[in-house]
């Protein structure tokens, strides 16, 4: 095994780490960063509890390769509230006020896949928030309550224009 | 009704909300410790054999490998009441440990796993459950005599007989059929199930001296600590279980040997050790769904009087026994007792063991298993006689006053039948109230009609009721004042995202009249908290959460007797809000704060009562304690493809009172869900001659999507609310009611649609195709 040095940025900080050719993004910002608001449901694609964003977009952490995160910004469940005053992002607001998580695993995920699918298409209908969705998997079966959160949130983010 | 409270009923936020949706709230594959170390498990390949010679010298030499465990040098116990030793000579499944090895990574520990040379001598094997139960199959265990559980030193059943049935009755099955128009029986199969936590199992463990702690992924830190004390020979005082965030387990979060194998490492080791399982080790190493072979005989009349109802039940263990037999009585009595009003009813049911994964408790506890065949059996008879289902349904489905029995009596005697409580007469009220929602009375088009064809595409609808016991059980909470008025409830239960520690909050804040802000929680610390049984069989509301509410009046007691000496007015005549405690008619108050304050620590504490002391007072008998629920669905079948689509669910539930709307729809969502994931996507697949899983992943063994579930203008969840005599506020459990009607009315509606019936169990495309080969859809 060869370990290899990186750069990666994270949720707006830059981190230099010695890693694993081999390891991928998720265990190397679990374990070497620390940021564990990445889950592992499947740890194979699957599930989507492990999405983080790179450059906006939704994308499996679990299936990429730390290395060729380098160059990318990354963004976990940890950097979404606001960094200075600690508010939560309205997804995360509508989260926590309409109990959009049961055991809250698949949590991180959907929210960010959310968060990806609104700053693409600000007035998503029901349809399109089912299909952006569709590859997070929730065991707890959440999947209406979790709809309708995001749809709030595009709802009290236009009334908020 | 919720107006006469404060905070009960409210849709308060969830106290683990902020916390789950910032990342903050930790899990226990999220801990990690200096110096700890990561341990893996080599598994047997074999359904059945025998360890004639282990080598672990290659796997200790691997740099970074620092312990080795085999049978040869581990305790010789059984964790948990399992057939099974800790690690044993004889493997019984494919996927038993074999050894655990300890190392500086994970990926090292897996590395020499590997490096560890078995020497097995193969033994017979028995996969298949119902040749099992042949005289002259091979054995399950050589240590034991018969493959039909007949009970055992390491799990007594008082109440098995010698041919391993537990049989109960009520009046005369024969006489019951003889009185019949009509007798119809059937063979049903219930689908397989893996309860698929969101995460593996996992569990971290740390020695200091003499004192264990244990991080543990489960919902059941009482039985852990047992275990773990048993196992490990040192007091229960000596382990602290901290069970923390606990991921969904919906029945499966028992940890087991995995928290003794990683305690003696770290014992062994001096050093802290870590065990997360990959998810495949989890569908191979952790128990599911028991699947059971019903035979139910009914005899009906003419004018739709139910006259017999006989059950067998052949529950199929696999390997081990973890609490099958407990799954087995709850199906049992669900079968004979818990639907309808039978006068003559007898079911007879039987455990047995093959050389698979073990099975055990999931989501519905032995209820949605007993039920799915009861239900699509009374549909069948609703048929026979040219009967409305729902109208069958309404007709004889169970009331107030109508006999009960808690399911450990099935097992452990005495067979004394009670009653249920008069919030049982929700079964008409939700039966009337979803058929409206649904508009059952235009869509129900009569037998063998479908409610619509269009081509290779046919839609039918379906309905079902459905129970589950609500666990009154002992418990125990202490509520501690703090010195600024607020409160900390000190609790063994388990948050696993079901809602428990909001709901315990919403109940303690409105006993003692301060605001939901100001409680907060420590749970499932087995070193703070006083025993309670953990989170199972629904028994949250009626247990723990009860328990915390008579600790919580026990405080307010106290506040109160010390109010009135401070104010000088009886206590009969003060009043508590938000916080502040005022005698009424007058401008004297105080605040809780201030009472703290000054009494230094006021505590309160509760105990659950037993079962046996809720009385009725007219007929002197026990009342027992149930939830009931209604699910209609509508579906549509594609003939050629045998897809099944649910088009629309309307779920009726009565929960006694609403702690909280949010949550209690959480939860009949998730049984909904996951009935749907059971009956029409969620197989995994043993090999007929290996025992091995073949779909140990989240790829091929399909959970429902967002898009497999019906939108929300589809979706309905219906609620009353019949207040009960057990839990807080008349609230009781109710989530896993949820999962037991669905799958029959899904099956309902499927024949309706088709106007075939399918006795296959699972539902999926494939078994749905083979179902319907070689019929003529000319006609209809």
């Amino acid at each position: 095994m060869s370990k290899m040095d990186l750069a990666l940025n994270v949720n707006g900080l830059t981190y230099e780490i010695r890693v694993e050719g081999t390891a991928t993004l998720a265990d190397v910002i679990r374990n070497e960063i620390g940021l564990t608001g990445i889950k592992l449901m499947c740890n194979d694609g699957d599930c989507g509890a492990c999405t983080v964003l790179m450059d906006g977009r939704p994308v499996l952490s679990c299936m990429m390769l730390a290395i060729d995160a380098e160059g990318t910004e990354i963004m976990t469940i940890e950097g979404l509230a606001d960094a200075d005053t600690g508010e939560l992002h309205p997804i995360q607001a509508s989260f926590v006020e309409r109990s959009g998580m049961q055991c809250g695993v698949c949590t991180p995920g959907m929210i960010l896949t959310a968060k990806a699918l609104i700053d693409e298409n600000p007035e998503p209908d029901e349809d399109d928030v089912r299909a952006a969705l569709s590859g997070n998997l929730c065991r707890c079966g959440n999947y209406q309550r979790i709809t309708e959160c995001v749809l709030f949130t595009v709802q009290e983010m236009k009334a908020g224009e | 009704m919720a107006d006469q409270f404060s905070v009960l009923g409210k849709k308060v936020p969830r106290k683990d909300a902020i916390g789950k949706v910032k990342g903050e709230a930790r899990y226990v594959p999220d801990i990690q410790l200096p110096n700890m170390l990561h341990v893996k498990f080599l598994r047997s390949p074999h359904a059945h054999a025998r360890i004639k010679g282990i080598d672990t010298s290659k796997a200790e030499a691997l740099p970074g490998v620092k312990c080795v465990l085999t049978h040869q040098n581990v305790p010789k116990v059984h964790p948990q009441r399992k057939f099974e030793f800790l690690l044993d000579e004889t493997v019984h499944r494919p996927g038993e440990e074999v050894a655990a090895v300890a190392a500086l990574t994970p990926e090292i520990a897996e590395e020499a796993s590997r490096l560890i040379e078995v020497e097995y001598e193969i033994l017979p094997a028995i996969i298949d459950f119902e040749k099992a139960m042949e005289a002259d199959a091979p054995l399950a265990h050589q240590d034991y005599d018969s493959n039909i559980y007949h009970g055992t030193e390491i799990v007594d059943i008082p109440r098995i007989e010698e041919d391993g049935y537990v049989r109960l009755v009520v009046g005369d099955v024969e006489k019951g059929f003889a009185e019949a128009d009509h007798i119809l029986d059937g063979t049903y199969i219930t689908p397989l199930q893996y309860n698929c936590s969101p995460m593996p199992r996992s569990v971290v463990c740390e020695w200091e001296g003499e004192k264990l702690t244990c991080w543990a992924d489960t919902q059941l830190p009482l039985y852990l600590l047992r275990d773990l004390s048993g196992s490990l020979g040192i007091s229960q005082g000596n382990i602290r279980i901290i069970a923390g965030h606990t991921v969904g387990g919906y029945g499966g979060k028992t940890p087991d040997k995995t928290a003794t194998l990683t305690a003696l490492i770290a014992k062994k080791t001096g050093r802290p050790a870590k065990a997360a399982f990959s998810r495949a080790e989890d569908a191979i190493g952790t128990h599911h769904r028991i699947r059971y072979k019903n035979y139910n005989k009914i005899g009906v009349k003419k004018d739709g009087t139910i006259t017999s109802m006989y059950s067998n039940i052949v529950a199929e263990w696999g390997s081990d026994t973890v609490v099958q037999y407990i799954c087995q009585g709850s199906a049992i009595l669900g079968a004979c007792s818990m639907l309808y009003e039978w006068q003559n009813s007898k079911v007879e049911s039987v455990g047995v063991l093959t050389n698979i994964l073990g099975y055990g408790p999931m989501n519905g506890f032995g209820d949605p298993e007993a039920i799915y065949s009861v239900e699509r059996i009374i549909d069948e008879a609703a048929e026979k006689i040219e009967m409305d289902p729902m109208e069958f349904r309404l007709k004889n489905c169970m009331r107030h006053g109508d006999k009960a029995m808690e399911y450990e009596q099935v097992l452990y005697g005495p067979i004394k039948w009670g009653i249920l409580g008069s919030d049982l007469d929700s079964f008409p009220e939700l039966i009337e109230r979803c058929a409206e929602k649904a508009r059952w009375k235009e869509k129900w088009m009569g037998w063998r009609t479908p409610m619509a064809v269009d081509g290779y595409k046919r839609k039918g609808i379906g309905i079902s009721i459905g129970m589950h016991h609500t666990s009154f059980w002992r418990s125990s909470a202490i509520v501690k004042m703090n010195q600024d008025g607020s409160a900390t409830v000190l609790s063994g239960a388990v948050e696993i995202g079901q809602g428990f520690a909001t709901a315990t909050a919403q109940v303690v804040a409105e006993a003692l009249g301060i605001r939901y802000e100001d409680v907060s929680l420590n749970l499932s610390d087995t070193s703070a908290a006083p025993a309670a049984i953990g989170n199972v069989a629904s028994s949250g509301t009626s247990s723990p959460v009860n328990s915390a509410r008579i600790a919580a009046e026990d405080a307010k007691r106290q506040l109160l007797e010390l109010a009135s000496q401070r104010l000088d007015v009886p206590v009969d005549d003060l009043e508590t809000k938000e916080g502040i405690i005022y005698a009424k008619g007058s401008s004297k108050s105080v605040s809780i704060a201030e009472i703290c304050f000054e009494n230094w620590q006021i505590t309160g504490k509760g105990n659950n009562p037993l079962y046996q002391t809720i009385i009725d007072e007219k007929t002197g008998k026990v009342i027992h304690a149930y939830a009931a629920a209604v699910t209609i669905v509508e579906v549509e079948v594609d003939i050629e493809t045998g897809e099944i689509d649910v088009l629309s669910i309307y779920s009726g539930h009565d929960t006694g009172r609403t702690i909280n709307p949010l949550i209690v729809e959480n939860q009949i969502d998730l049984g909904l869900t996951m009935a749907c994931g059971w009956v029409r996507s969620e197989e995994y697949i043993i090999d007929p001659r290996t025992g091995v899983v073949m779909n140990p992943n989240m790829l091929d063994y399909k959970l429902m999507t967002f898009l497999d579930m019906p939108g929300s203008k589809d979706h309905h969840r219906i609620l009353v609310e019949r207040p009960s005599a057990w839990g807080p506020f008349g609230a009781k459990g109710f989530s896993e009611t949820a999962m037991t009607a669905l799958a029959p009315a899904t099956a309902n509606a499927v024949y309706n649609a088709t106007g075939v019936r399918m006795y296959c169990g699972s539902l999926t495309p494939e078994h749905v195709l083979k179902e319907l080969e070689g019929k003529d859809f000319s006609k209809v």
